[in-house]
This record gives structure tokens, C-alpha cells and sequence, in this order.
């Protein structure tokens, strides 16, 4: 993945073997293969100005509650004098659909982004839906060295024309910061940064490090979305390693890895930890200030940076310490996370470090026990006040055109939350509620606060628009689809004494399976010509199949609580229009309030059990039918649409700078 | 062939393999071959496993 980098050189070199290495590096590079945004265009000033706040998953039925009891003051103000709706969502409500359809002015079948997670139906292997990270493929090896002679290529897989290239090219100065489904963020002249789907420095969507001499509770010797590294207390001395991305420029890539070593105080609870280039001290319980981390690839020719931060968990009786995911480091980036490419550079030369990493509150940390409640607390707290800085930061920079700027906090808090928001909740528990019971409240808080701050700068030209991408309901139940497709003879296994053992369908016969889930929402046909192993014939057999799913998906009944699992169930073409409805699943799971798909079937896992209690804290989410979670839209506007959607968002900014929309866009002005 | 084992090819693939070495500019249908089967192996070799996937994935935290 990295021999993608961004090279950095050093002069001193001196033998003629570097030299050419050098030579070949220079040659080596080929830009980045990304959506381009067209011709370049002369930007102006405008009168008009156009400030967005995306608040994701905030929840309307949470805020009406609280405006109601006086805690949202700037919210109740500004819904008062302006407008305050349910704003309908994508289908299926997740958010890298959602918040495609807020910046295309399309439905999925418009842009192709159908859920979190897509497979490629000839190896059924699933991968992240917004983008593709491939490695070069040509190289040539001197000695132990792998040098590329191409680049590698990432690309973003979102389809349809984003509404600040549109309003750009115009010569509306636009300026999005952290917008989901923009990794890598459309090749354009707006100052754009990327958002959620952007990797860590493993290439994944965050890993984080724990290190301990004391082995954490693990599931098959592993923590979910982090890493474990077995340490030893020798002499009050710790020595361990920072693990980084793959050396693919060394004969078998192996890890990247720079040594630090911990030198703890016999008695008190303090510790200091020496990197090559820094030390840090750190009292138990305390966090450092982003370290940035130089990853050497080819000695004194090629290095790549990231950034992380310590938390020393514990010093005494055990040693526990919690290195973030290695972000890409803003001020160096290894892979593309801005437009222009400096503009990430300039937030960070003019508000420090921060979180690159696309959804940085670390909900894994915490349900995998490394963190407590009150430690998770702490961590979304330094995420939200890095949003925070930067917001204050961009909004002293606007003067003219667009401002979009992306809050996570009201979507992460809820999931890991709603147990101490919702007394019903099988994970409820009466401790951490008297400590924490608050917390998902006093985040909405938080936005208000943003909302009274803005309010006061923005002037009489500026239209407002506050709006979230989904809302939120309680996950009470698990629900096992793929024991459900087996139960009911659409799924046959080749071993059903291993049921429950394999992933990925790994006990799976596709020559007797007709239909299978992968995702969130997305059911699949096993569909001839399609599917490597497909049997079910296109035409009759496959809309008789589709037909006979929708109907029996709609009428099952959870036995415990006597209440439907799915409040809809829909077919593809009747909610889908445009180009890539052919990539879409075949039926969309609409799962009702308090039900969602579970953990294992979304990897294609088939439990034992058809529905479980979810024990989780993980324990709110909204990948259930769309008209269980609505999000919000207010305006300082009076909004007259009815049911105003997430796609009709782009044709109204167009409007709002007297453009007209995009013939591909299905949605239309609000105001 | 292939350091001493051989292996059967059809003989109408054999034919292709021929001219298509020759038309690549492989000294030989055995190199061509060789090297094609050498960039295959490659490609399943950079494929993501399983394993890899699902922790590519679990930080997305809807995914366990």
C-alpha cells in the first residue's frame, strides 16, 4: 500500500548505488489516479455566503426532547426563527450512503455507495464501499530492495459529481472539511479534507496498540480493531515497538517498525517514554500530545511520518499503555487526505495535530475493555475538542462561498451510549448510568454551544443550514439473517456439524445456496453470471425468488417480544434510479426500531441462534429502515419543502448561488 | 520443463502459447509460461486474506 508515498529525499547522499535508486524514485512517480473535477476555474468572492454544519446522527427525536426541557437554547432559537424538520434519510441509513446522496443530489443508484460494506461478487470477499488502495505492480529489486517504477493507486469509488467541484467551477470558493465518502477527496480547487473512510497508517480503519505484561480478555487471541503487544517490566524498563505500514520497498514488506522504551518510577505513578527523537513523561492516566513518528524505508532516501498519541493507562502493580492508530500525519501526508494537497499542511501549521484518521473516537478500545467508560469519555473529548479548534479556526478563515464542517461526536457517543440513555437496554447497567447517564446529552449540549458560537459570527448573507445524516434508535436485539436464509433452506453449508465456526462463508455450498447477506442491509441473490458460483437463473427465477424473500422477510416475528424484526424490506429497483442500480444488492433489509443485523452475520458467520440479546456497548445504531431514523435539518430559512431529504441538499446549495441543478440529481431546492 | 517436472497442456493452448511468446518477444513458450504463471502467483500472493479483510474492517466498529 505505501510505495505510494510521497517521497521525501535527503542530499547527502553519496554512493552511486543511492544515487540511482534516487534516479529511479524521480522516474517513478505517477500521480495519483483519481476522479478528476474538470477544468480549472477562476474563483470569486461572493456576497452570498453558505455555512453547513453536519452533525452526524443526530437524533430528532432526542433533540425535540431537549429543546422542549431548555437545554438546547441556540437550537430552540434558531428552529424558532427559522426552520427546524426531520430531514428523510438514504436507504439503507448509513453513513457513507448517506451523506453520498447529501453530496450528489442522488440516491445510491446515482453515486453506487449501497452500505459500509461491498463485495466482489466473483470472490464474495468484502472491502470498504467508498475506496480502493492498490499497490504498484511493476518494480525492480537490487539486492534486499524492492523499487517501484509505478505508483500505486487509490481511488475513491463514490460515483456523480460532488456539489462543491459544481459550485467551484462556478467560482464559488467552497471549503469541506472532513466530509464523509471523500477519501481520497475529489481532485479539485476547493479546499477540501477528507473524512470517514480515511485509513490509518496500516491501511486500515483504525488499529490501535496495547501494550501490557498482563494478557486483556481476548476473542481467539485477538482484539477486535487493535493490537496486542506482550511486554515485559525488567528493572522498572519497558522496551517494545511502535508498529507502522508494511516496507514494501524490502524483499517480503515487513513491518516498519521505530523502538521506544519505558522507564517507570519505582514508587510513584509516572513514567517516561524515550522515541528516538522525544521524550514524553505521563502520570498514570494521562495522555501525551500527538508524537510524530518518522518510519524509515530506505535508509537516508525514503521515510514516511504518522502521527500518534500515548495514554498511560496504568503504572502500578501492571503495566498498561494505549497507543492510538498511526494517523496520517497532516502536516506530511502519506496518502492523499486533502485538496490541495497543502491544505492539510496549512490546518495543521495553523491548529497543530489532529485526527486524520476517518471516525477517530476509538469505539474498539472500549468495547473491547481497554478503555472504561470514563476512558472513552476522556478520548471523544479530545476528539471533540480538536473539531472544536479547527471549526473556530475555518470559520475565522470564511468570508465568502461555501463552509461545510463535519461533527462525528454525535454519532460515535450514541452508539457506545444509548445503553446509559435507555433504561430497556439489555446492557444497561445502573453503575456506569449514575456515573455516565448524561453523557449522550451533554454531547448535544456541546453542538448547542457550536450553535450559539456561530450564531454570533455569521452575518445577514449567510444562510444557515444545521442537518445530520440519520438519527438514532436503540440496538436491543441481534439479528442472525444468514441462520435465518438457512433455517429456511436458501442457504445450504457443506459441513453443518462446523455451524458457527467459518467466515466469510467459508462452509458455504454455493452450488445448493440461492441468496446470502453481506453488509448491513444487503441481501444478495446467488445469481447466475453474476456470482462466481451463482445458480439462480436472471429473469423469472430470480424475481419470483426476490418476491418470495421480500414477503417472508416482512412477516417474521421475534418470538420473545412478539414484534416484527423488519418494519420493511425492499427491492432494489423500486426505491433505486440512475447507472449503478445494477451494482446494488438485491434487497434492502429495513430493520425494525430496536433490531439490527448481527455482529457475525455481516461477515457472512451463521450462528446457532436466530436472535440474540446484544450485550454489547456498542448498543445504539440506525442501520434499520430509514423511516426509523430520520436525521434533522434546521435553517435560519424558512424551509417550505415537504419530507425535505439528504439529496435535496446539493440542488439547494446550487440554488442558494443561483445555479441550476444537475440533471442527474434527483432531489430539488428546499428553500 | 519446469526444472525437471512437466506438465500437460492442451494442445491448442500449447499452439496460443507459442505464438503469443513469440509475438511478446519470450525467447521461449517455456519462459512465457513461466513467467506468466510467476505474475499469477504474485497477485494471489498481494491478495488481502481473509484475516487481513476483517481487521482492515473491525475499525469501522459496526463490524466485530
Amino acid at each position: 500500500m505505501y510505495d505510494m508515498i510521497f517521497k521525501r529525499g535527503r542530499s547527502n547522499l553519496k554512493s552511486k548505488s543511492k544515487v540511482l535508486v534516487r534516479i529511479i524514485l524521480l522516474f517513478a512517480i505517477i500521480p495519483f489516479l483519481i476522479i478528476g473535477c474538470g477544468k480549472k476555474a477562476e474563483t470569486s468572492d461572493t456576497k452570498k455566503k453558505v455555512l453547513i454544519l453536519g452533525f452526524d446522527g443526530m437524533d430528532p427525536i432526542i433533540l425535540r426532547k431537549m429543546m422542549d426541557e431548555g437545554r438546547m437554547p441556540n437550537f430552540k432559537k434558531l428552529a424558532e426563527e427559522g426552520s427546524f424538520k426531520e430531514l428523510q434519510t438514504s436507504n439503507p441509513p448509513q453513513s457513507p450512503v448517506a451523506w453520498s446522496n447529501f453530496i450528489t443530489g442522488m440516491n445510491p443508484g446515482g453515486h453506487g455507495i449501497f452500505d459500509f460494506v461491498h463485495r466482489d461478487p466473483k470472490t464474495l470477499f468484502p472491502y470498504l464501499s467508498t475506496s480502493r488502495t492498490e499497490a504498484g505492480k511493476k518494480s525492480i529489486t537490487i539486492g534486499d530492495w524492492v523499487i517501484p517504477l509505478e505508483s500505486g493507486k487509490v481511488e475513491l469509488l463514490r460515483h456523480g459529481k460532488s456539489f462543491w467541484e459544481i459550485l467551484q467551477s462556478k467560482g464559488v470558493p467552497c471549503t469541506v472539511y472532513m466530509i464523509p465518502s471523500n477519501f481520497p477527496p475529489v481532485e479539485c480547487e476547493a479546499k477540501t479534507l477528507s473524512g470517514m473512510g480515511t485509513p490509518d497508517m496500516l491501511g486500515t480503519y483504525g488499529t490501535f496498540s496495547y501494550y501490557s505484561n498482563v494478557e486483556p480478555e481476548m476473542e481467539n487471541g485477538e482484539i477486535s480493531g487493535g493490537k496486542y503487544y506482550e511486554v515485559y517490566v525488567k528493572r522498572n524498563t519497558v522496551k517494545a515497538k511502535i508498529y507502522g505500514p508494511k516496507n514494501t520497498f524490502r524483499k517480503g514488506a515487513p513491518d516498519c517498525t521505530v523502538d521506544f522504551t519505558v522507564y517507570i518510577d519505582p514508587e510513584n505513578p509516572v513514567a517516561k517514554i524515550v522515541l528516538p527523537n522525544k521524550e514524553i513523561f505521563l502520570k498514570e492516566g494521562e495522555w501525551s500530545e500527538w508524537i510524530r513518528i518518522d518510519f524509515e524505508l530506505i535508509p537516508y532516501l525514503q521515510s514516511v511520518s504518522g502521527i500518534c498519541r500515548f495514554y498511560l493507562k496504568e503504572v502500578h502493580p501492571d503495566f498498561k499503555l494505549y497507543v492510538t492508530p498511526i494517523n496520517i500525519n497532516p502536516e506530511d501526508p502519506a496518502l492523499p487526505i486533502s485538496t490541495p494537497p497543502d491544505f492539510s499542511k496549512e490546518l495543521f501549521e495553523n491548529v497543530g495535530y489532529f485526527y486524520t484518521q476517518g471516525m477517530p473516537e476509538d469505539t474498539k478500545a472500549l468495547s473491547s475493555g481497554i478503555f472504561d467508560d470514563g476512558e472513552f469519555i476522556k478520548q471523544i473529548t479530545l476528539v471533540h475538542e480538536e473539531e472544536v479548534r479547527n471549526y473556530h479556526y475555518l470559520l475565522s478563515q470564511f468570508k465568502s462561498g461555501l463552509l461545510f464542517y463535519y461533527f462525528s461526536s454525535t454519532d460515535q457517543n450514541a452508539h457506545m451510549f444509548w445503553r446509559l440513555h435507555d433504561k430497556n437496554h439489555p446492557a444497561f447497567n445502573q453503575e456506569s448510568y449514575d456515573k455516565y447517564g448524561d453523557v449522550l446529552e451533554k454531547v448535544y449540549e456541546e453542538m448547542d454551544d457550536i450553535l450559539g458560537y456561530t450564531l454570533k459570527r455569521i452575518d445577514d448573507n449567510t444562510t444557515l443550514i444545521i442537518m445530520s445524516d440519520h438519527g438514532f434508535a436503540p440496538f436491543y436485539y441481534s439479528f442472525n439473517i444468514n441462520t435465518w436464509l438457512l433455517n429456511n433452506g436458501y442457504v445450504a453449508l457443506i459441513d453443518p456439524s462446523k455451524q458457527g465456526e467459518e467466515e466469510l462463508f467459508a462452509n458455504v455450498d454455493w452450488s445448493r445456496t440461492k441468496a446470502y447477506v453481506l453488509g448491513l442491509n444487503a441481501l444478495y441473490i446467488n445469481l447466475a453470471g453474476r456470482e462466481a458460483n451463482g445458480i439462480v437463473s436472471p429473469g423469472d427465477e430470480y424475481n419470483q425468488l426476490v418476491d418470495e424473500l421480500v414477503e417472508k422477510l416482512k412477516k417474521v416475528v421475534d418470538p420473545k417480544t412478539g414484534k416484527k424484526v423488519f418494519r420493511n424490506v425492499y427491492k432494489r429497483d423500486d426505491i433505486y434510479s440512475g447507472p449503478y442500480v445494477k451494482d446494488a444488492p438485491d434487497i434492502l433489509l429495513g430493520f425494525a426500531r430496536g433490531y439490527r443485523i448481527s455482529w457475525e452475520a455481516s461477515l457472512g458467520k451463521f450462528p446457532k441462534e436466530l436472535i440474540t440479546d446484544n450485550m454489547e456497548a456498542w448498543s445504539g445504531d440506525h442501520c434499520m429502515a430509514p423511516e426509523e431514523v430520520p436525521g434533522i435539518i434546521l435553517s435560519n430559512k424558512k424551509i417550505v419543502k415537504e419530507n425535505p431529504a439528504l439529496y435535496d441538499i446539493a440542488p439547494t446549495l446550487l440554488a442558494e448561488f443561483g445555479f441550476e441543478k444537475e440533471k442527474e440529481m434527483v432531489g430539488s431546492n428546499i428553500f | 520443463m519446469f526444472g525437471g517436472a512437466k506438465i500437460k497442456i492442451d494442445k491448442e493452448l500449447l499452439a496460443k502459447v507459442k505464438k503469443y511468446a513469440d509475438i511478446a518477444g519470450y525467447s521461449s513458450a517455456e519462459e512465457f509460461i513461466t513467467h506468466t504463471i510467476e505474475k499469477e502467483i504474485a497477485k494471489l500472493e498481494e491478495a488481502d486474506s481473509e484475516e487481513d479483510i476483517k481487521k482492515k474492517l473491525q475499525g469501522l466498529g459496526y463490524i466485530s
